[in-house]
């Protein structure tokens, strides 16, 4: 989507990303004149830093004010699946979610039911996978969703997904995490937090889903008393994606938001922990630190640690605020073991070993670092320092000296070690050198290469927001081009059963990029890794095509505005076809990757027609006249003049009857072309038996009035012989009668 | 070098091939004039317009010689059957062709010939030329509907064939670049 593309998404730095500009803002997708005043959504990511200082110092995703009031007559109300009546005109900001902007909706079949629709922002990924599983069921502990599906928005002239909810009355639980809020005490919080929350989070969690949006400004009342407290919505946006860092585990904090992978329960039991801290408190414990300082410190201390070492909290709650706060994942509390706590059950306070403190600090970047981990972290900001510090050999001796850790400084060695004749070559960048350090001192990080830090589970994601960002996949093919996920997987002394399947996946990733042709290259590894996103081709800009079975439809519907000379074809469309239909299309991807202008559009031809053919559509009328009007070459092919224009007098016809498979079969039948083919030998070699003729008679060297006098010679000379004959005969005959 | 000795050794071979064919030509006649001796007289003094017709024409067809020859022998030939029928004579011969009305006759009859063939040729060859520029017209006409039907990629081969033959001439060229050269060094 054009207006996507120009929506960056994030910034690089992975805790910095900044606001992406208005839909609207190249004209794109800028609202119908008159009226200017548009609710042009905007992207931000969340990120570390709270979008708002406050005095609670809790952090919070910016979810944009009050928009401008649209007018009613020129924005009329847009119909979701012909029931949920959405009003541009009648925004609620107060219900915005980060990534999508709330309005007022009716049902038609209830009409008075409280209901409001998110509109989410055009080009972001969202969760389309977890909105399938809610359609059918419903969460408890969670903001009931209704519908959703592709709308055409009227004020940003596009479309774009609609998810329609249940009006939570009693509104958000806290206006703004800025403003002072009475702290809830020991006594209420297993009921108004910890029950509902753990509620929503078992029940996603056995449909395979984790929430990954669980933050104090996303809980809602569902009642006007205010009694009925629920998570909202986590659809609208990749996971983690909006989560300021401190909600985010380690490993996940360090990435950036768009590579923060899907997560699993055990990262909403950590975001749980920090909501529940923030709830007790009242305020941010570590409100005093910058991002970095926080993560540097969780690293060091612990979290719970870096987070309550100053603070005084209830004995009661020290147990499970622990639990849920530790770091590594087989000690963090689950479900079970927070319904066990709520049921009564106490368990002995986890006793966290504290990490092994080192002899001495590692200074880098102005600071002192006390783990391997914040160095990796602190390098991949400043590749050029970092790369002069492992060369300097200062990192190995710390390693070696004041941490003993001698298989990391050996490790380190090998990977610095170049082999002789390779020293220019890609694979030794001072950035791919410096990612993998970074991978070996914290393999259980994010991979850090050139500011784009993602977990693999949360490539897909970041390759998608790096590409509606930057329009192009630089990056990210250079991710996959030095095999930096390979590595990975080798830093991990065991290798699980997940690590084995990531490296597989990416292998056939590898595979895919390498190849320059349509339906493969890097278009086609974001299709493989982003199942749900919506064809990105500069074609369907206006459109929302995340599913085979409506691409093509909607390419069916843009024909009628579309300049007809360029191709229904795309690198995008080529991959999404390939990922998303369910039948062999490879011949016909190499035919349309083919240099000659008529194999490739026969092979568009039949690769449409074999789609329309397979999925039962029974008429393409735009399209059919879209690929007929672009079929001369194609036509060209064959040798006669005549079979050509009868193909040319047939094609209207066909185009008539939408039917592409019939227009296949006119432009590329196998008996016309045998007997056009054979019909052509036959003329070729007429036509050179014609031209040696010529060539006897009048070729070059040929003396024409020479070799006819030659002939009349031959022919006086047969005559006269005949005559003599003749004569001869008559008088023997006179004599001898 | 090796054309030019190839050349040589096909001269040298017509040359002893006409020697053979002349000592069978005698050989015939010999024949000819011990078993009739009267015909051959009568025959080769009439026919001596046909001699100096084949010693003249130097076309590899000999159609001067075949048309002044047969023209010239309906002059000989009554002659000769006057012999056959009568008395077959060398006196009889002589007689007949010491007459000057009779040799006024065949050499008549030669001149016919000689007529006819300086006349025919030039009105025969006009017509072929016609005709052929008939023929070359229609199989034009044909190779252009060839054209029109197919594309001009009709006339592959044929473009075929002549760039080969352009590449021939032009190898030769150099070779024979190449032979100069070699004669000069």
């Amino acid at each position: 989507m054009v207006d996507a593309l120009n929506q960056a998404v994030e910034t690089a730095e992975a805790q910095t990303d900044a606001s992406l500009p208005h839909v609207g803002s190249d004209g794109v997708s800028a609202p119908p004149s008159p009226s200017p005043a548009t609710p042009a959504p905007e992207i931000k990511p969340a990120n570390g830093a709270p979008a708002k200082t406050s005095s609670t110092g809790i952090p919070e995703p910016d979810r944009g004010g009050p928009l401008p009031p649209l007018d009613d007559a020129l924005f009329p109300p847009c119909a979701l699946n012909d029931r949920y009546l959405i009003y541009p005109s009648k925004a609620l900001p107060d219900l915005n979610s980060p990534q999508a902007l709330a309005y007022k909706a009716e049902d038609r079949r209830e009409p008075g039911r409280p209901i409001f629709a998110l509109i989410c922002k055009p080009g972001l990924p969202i969760r389309t996978g977890l909105l399938k599983e809610l359609r059918t069921q419903g969460i408890r502990g969670m903001l009931p969703m209704l519908d959703f599906g592709p709308l055409f928005w009227s004020p940003i002239d596009q479309t774009t997904i609609a998810i329609v909810f249940d009006r939570p009355l009693g509104g958000r639980m806290l206006q703004s995490t800025a403003d002072r809020f009475t702290r809830i005490t020991e006594y209420e919080i297993s009921k108004v937090i910890f029950e509902p929350l753990s509620q929503a989070i078992s029940e996603l969690a056995v449909i395979s889903y984790a929430h990954r949006a669980i933050r104090l400004d996303n809980l809602f009342y569902m009642d006007k008393e205010r009694k009925n407290l629920v998570l909202g919505e986590c659809l609208t946006s990749p996971p983690g994606f909006d989560q300021p860092a401190i909600y985010e585990p380690l490993n996940r904090a360090f990435a950036m938001p768009s590579g923060r992978g899907d997560g699993m329960i055990y990262d909403d039991m950590y975001a749980l922990g920090i909501l529940s801290l923030f709830v007790l408190q009242g305020n941010n414990p570590a409100a005093r630190f910058s991002d970095d300082e926080m993560l540097s410190a969780k690293a060091e201390k612990g979290t719970y640690q870096a987070m309550c070492e100053n603070e005084r909290i209830t004995a009661s709650l020290i147990e499970p605020v622990r639990g849920l706060l530790a770091d590594e994942e087989f000690e963090r509390w689950n479900i079970e073991a927070l319904d066990q706590w709520l049921n009564g059950q106490r368990k002995t306070p986890i006793q966290r070993r504290p990490a092994t403190k080192p002899k001495a600090p590692f200074k880098f970047g102005a600071r002192d670092h006390m783990t391997v981990r914040s160095i990796a972290q602190a390098f991949s900001k400043s590749v050029p320092e970092a790369i002069k510090i492992i060369r300097s050999g200062k990192l190995e001796h710390w390693l070696r000296t004041s941490i003993d850790a001698p298989e990391i400084a050996d490790s380190l060695l090998e990977i610095m070690t170049i082999p002789k004749g390779h020293e220019a070559s890609l694979d030794a960048a001072d950035d791919v050198l410096v990612s993998k350090v970074c991978m070996r001192l914290d393999p259980h990080g994010p991979i850090r290469y050139k500011h784009f830090s993602f977990l693999p589970d949360g490539f897909g994601v970041a390759m998608a927001v790096e590409y509606l960002r930057k329009g192009n996949f630089q990056i990210p093919g250079e991710v996959l081009a030095r095999d930096l996920i390979g590595f990975w997987a080798g830093v991990h002394e065991k290798k699980t059963v997940e690590i084995s399947a990531i490296e597989r996946s990416f292998i056939s990733l590898r595979n895919f990029a390498r190849i320059n042709e349509m339906g493969y290259g890097m278009e086609r590894c974001l299709y493989e890794l982003n199942q749900t996103l919506p064809c990105q081709s500069p074609l369907l800009n206006k459109t929302y095509v995340d599913h085979i079975d409506d691409f093509l439809s909607a390419i069916d519907d843009i024909a009628d505005h579309t300049d007809k000379r360029s191709r229904p074809m795309d690198k995008h469309i080529a991959a999404f076809i390939d990922t998303h239909f369910k039948y062999d299309v490879t011949p016909h991807l190499k035919a349309l990757s083919d240099p000659h202008e008529e194999t490739s559009l026969i092979g568009l031809l039949s690769l449409y027609a074999l789609m329309q053919w397979r999925m039962k559509i029974p008429a393409l009328y735009g399209l059919s006249s879209w690929l007929g009007g672009l079929l001369a070459p194609a036509i060209g092919t064959y040798h006669s003049r005549t079979t050509r224009r009868h193909i040319e007098q047939e094609i209207p016809a066909l185009v008539r009857q939408g039917s592409l498979p019939e227009l296949f079969d006119l432009i590329d039948n196998a008996d016309r072309r045998t007997v056009d083919n054979s019909d052509f030998e036959a003329a070729q070699i007429a036509f050179a038996h014609a031209e040696v003729e010529i060539e006897g008679i009048v070729g070059e060297g040929i003396d024409q009035k020479k070799v006819a006098l030659e002939a009349g010679e031959r022919t006086t000379a047969m005559l006269a012989i005949t005559l003599s004959m003749i004569a001869t005969t008559v008088i023997i005959f006179a004599t001898t009668m | 070098m090796a054309r030019q000795q190839a050349q040589n050794t096909g001269q040298e071979e017509l040359r002893r091939r006409g020697r053979s064919n002349l000592t069978w030509i005698l050989l015939v006649l010999t024949c000819l004039v011990v078993l009739a001796g009267p015909t051959m007289v009568v025959l080769f003094l009439g026919m001596l317009p046909t001699v100096v017709a084949l010693i003249i024409d130097r076309t590899k067809q000999k159609s001067t010689t075949f048309c002044v020859g047969s023209v010239n022998f309906i002059g000989v030939f009554p002659f000769i059957m006057t012999l056959w029928t009568d008395i077959n004579t060398f006196d009889a011969a002589i007689l007949t062709v010491s007459d000057i009305f009779n040799l006024l006759v065949m050499y008549s009859a030669a001149a016919f010939g000689w007529f006819l063939f300086l006349t025919m040729p030039p009105i025969i060859s006009s017509f072929v030329i016609v005709l052929q520029q008939r023929k070359v017209a229609q199989l034009r006409g044909e190779q252009k509907d060839l054209i029109e039907e197919w594309g001009t990629e009709v006339a592959s081969i044929v473009e075929m064939r002549k760039t080969a033959k352009q590449e021939q001439h032009m190898e030769h060229g150099v070779e024979g670049t190449g032979h100069h050269r070699g004669h000069r060094t």
